[in-house]
């Protein structure tokens, strides 16, 4: 058994040796009128060549670029949207961390890629796949406050469409896989399902990419009838923070693949790859019939970059362990 | 003649820029403890100085010794490691506390502080702590087995530290809980480990929450065993009133009148008209009016032309209905 790795959403900027480009510093010193946009941007490529070092030096197989030049996972790519503006700053869920609310305040509509320029700068840094990162329609909806449309289903619909051509933009950059960061599809509810399907399948219908829709923090469970028929490659499951995504197994659809959320992201205690290999088995076990990735359960960016690192290794070793069990 | 609308703020101000770059310098080596210390406690007593001079009740030390407010414990106290930077937001970072072992309080983490600044005045200054969740949920775990095991030892540190407030003097002891509106299912353990760290206090108890989700978790929130709890009302436009008016607010109320997060300075209308909004469903007795958060992301001009506005609109308030301070 093969089982393939790869990370969710961001990854931690700063660099854990000294000398190495700091991105933070550069942004500071921008901030002082003593560096250019020059500068960060050169920062910004250079955090994001690191980034992607260390997952390929660790033997990755589905590499990402970091988002290094984001601010949070909302507002790189809605800022660029019509119809949407940029407020002020609220925590991200039960995370320690931020993120500027973006406001409906009128049609939403796609202008531009905000993404596609960064996807092509790191493609040619890696001769590895490399996996395109977008918030999700639906969790970009629900992080957003409507004022525009007040009414969830068309709200989440407008996201989508603006995100498909997004998407598109991304596949016409050479992406074989997009990533759609989901955490409101692990706290939906059954009555949200209307909006949730609005929300998505704009996003997922006549994609060339296979995409996958990562739930952090929670179980899609509420929703996931609603789900299951669109055209999504895979599903990325958080099985540290919501153990319920064990009972998700049997419902997922065949030909789908489930990226296993097992490497704990929030927390800076390393795990025993041998466990990790076990719950590995045991899923496969469940569903012989099912592709797995191995995965962490969400941004590895809520990390410090030392620990984040060490957790990378971990992540490609408990997944070799798992093939040599399987196999 | 009725009492209340008492002025506070929440707890932290803005650091001045130099005592930013000292404590810059200082963390680079450049810069003595004692020389940073000497600075830092200047700085304090020139903001209790225009904390009176702008009128209001209750003061603060206005932790400029501080930096997070879960860090600053967590490197006080046997247990605790401190991690490399975790992100916050943008090119915000902060060092999160890693429990590596039994967390213990084994000397006075703020009663010094406590006593220099209440040395400054007459006005009564609030003890400040963060609870035990708050410190356990914004903590990494490679110590304790469960979440409830680190709050509860987190609770009886904290619990210590109150009762030496206490013993110093302090009539205010403000335990602030802003993770609690996040988890609703673990609202229990919240009020569970507030509980212990609140215990055998007979000063005033108070706990600040914020940027929440408070449909979800109002009016559970008022199981939280303190006598005051301390919640933004501006930033969600007084939202909250309606749910006062079909589920009463039985507690007293820190009414946050001030958007922290706004650089725009309120209208001293619209902080009367908040305030009056609140006179609709609560009693003057029962509200403390402050900020919405701590003032530490605002500039220092800012902080205190926000304070100057609220505490004349309390005023104004006060005299047209007659309430006493």
């Amino acid at each position: 058994m093969k089982i393939q790795t790869t990370l969710a959403g961001s990854y931690p900027k700063l660099p854990t040796e000294t000398g190495d480009v700091n991105v933070r510093v550069v942004r500071n010193r921008r901030d002082q009128g003593k560096a250019t946009e020059k500068d960060v941007a050169d920062a910004v490529r250079e955090t994001t060549r690191r980034m992607i070092a260390i997952q390929e030096k660790a033997g990755v197989d589905l590499v990402q670029d970091g988002c290094a030049g984001w601010d949070d996972a909302q507002t790189y790519v809605a800022r660029g949207l019509d119809g949407v503006r940029i407020a002020g700053l609220i925590r991200y869920l039960d995370t320690n961390t931020y993120y500027r609310q973006p406001e409906l305040v009128g049609d939403v509509r796609w202008k531009s890629s905000a993404t596609a320029d960064d996807f092509r700068a790191a493609k040619g840094m890696t001769s590895r796949p490399l996996k395109a990162l977008l918030p999700g329609p639906y969790s970009l909806t629900r992080f957003s406050k409507d004022l525009h449309y007040n009414d969830p289903v068309r709200a989440g619909r407008a996201v989508g469409e603006a995100l498909a051509k997004e998407a598109r933009s991304l596949e016409e950059a050479g992406a074989t896989w997009i990533h759609l960061e989901e955490p409101w599809l692990g706290k939906a509810t059954a009555q949200d399902s209307a909006a949730v399907r609005a929300a998505l399948a704009p996003v997922l219908a006549d994609r060339t990419a296979k995409t996958l829709l990562h739930v952090p923090f929670g179980t899609p469970s509420a929703i996931f009838d609603s789900i299951a028929d669109l055209p999504w490659t895979a599903i990325g499951l958080d099985l540290v923070d919501a153990a319920g995504n064990w009972d998700l197994l049997p419902k997922i659809p065949k030909g789908r693949t489930v990226a296993l959320g097992l490497i704990d992201a929030r927390n800076t205690r390393l795990e025993d790859s041998a466990d990790v290999a076990r719950s590995v088995a045991k899923a496969a076990a469940a569903r012989p019939d099912l592709e797995f990735l191995l995965s962490p359960n969400a941004s590895l960016e809520y990390l410090p970059a030392d620990k984040a690192e060490a957790k990378v290794v971990l992540l490609v070793e408990a997944a070799r362990l798992a093939a040599r069990n399987g196999g | 003649m009725s009492r209340g609308l008492w002025t506070t703020t929440v707890g932290s101000f803005p650091k001045p820029p130099h005592l930013e770059r000292a404590r810059q310098q200082h963390a680079r080596g450049e810069m003595a403890a004692d020389a940073l210390f000497e600075l830092e406690r200047e700085e304090t007593v020139k903001l209790i100085r225009r904390q009176e001079e702008i009128g209001l009740d209750i003061l603060v030390d206005g932790e400029l010794y501080r930096g997070d407010m879960t860090t600053y414990f967590a490197e006080r106290m046997p247990g605790f490691a401190i991690s490399n930077p975790v992100r916050s937001y943008g090119n915000r970072y902060y060092r999160k506390p890693i429990a590596v072992g039994p967390i213990r309080r084994t000397k006075s983490l703020t009663v010094e502080w406590w006593k220099f600044a209440q040395a400054q005045t007459k006005q009564p200054i609030k003890g400040m702590l963060t609870g035990p969740y708050t410190m356990m949920d914004w903590s990494f775990n490679e110590h304790y087995p469960s979440r409830e095991a680190m709050a509860m030892d987190l609770a009886a540190a904290i619990n210590e530290e109150a009762l030496a407030l206490q013993e110093a003097g302090a009539k205010y002891i403000q335990i602030d809980e802003p993770a609690v509106s996040v988890r609703p299912d673990e609202l229990p353990l919240a009020v569970k480990a507030l509980g212990r760290a609140a215990q055998g206090l007979k000063a005033k108890t108070i706990t600040h929450i914020c940027y929440g989700d408070f449909d979800v978790i109002y009016p559970a929130l008022l199981d939280l065993p303190v006598d005051q709890i301390d919640l933004e009302m501006a930033n969600s436009r007084y939202d909250l009133l309606e749910r006062f008016k079909k589920q009463p607010f039985t507690k007293e109320i820190g009414y946050g009148v001030l958007d922290v997060h706004n650089h725009r300075v309120e209208t001293k209308d619209e902080v009367k008209q908040g305030i009056l909004r609140g006179l609709e469903v609560l009693k003057p007795e029962q509200m403390y009016v402050d900020p919405d958060c701590g003032l530490k992301t605002r500039t220092m001009d800012e902080a205190f032309a926000k304070l100057e506005v609220m505490v004349q609109a309390v005023r104004e308030v006060r005299a047209e209905r007659g309430i006493g301070a």
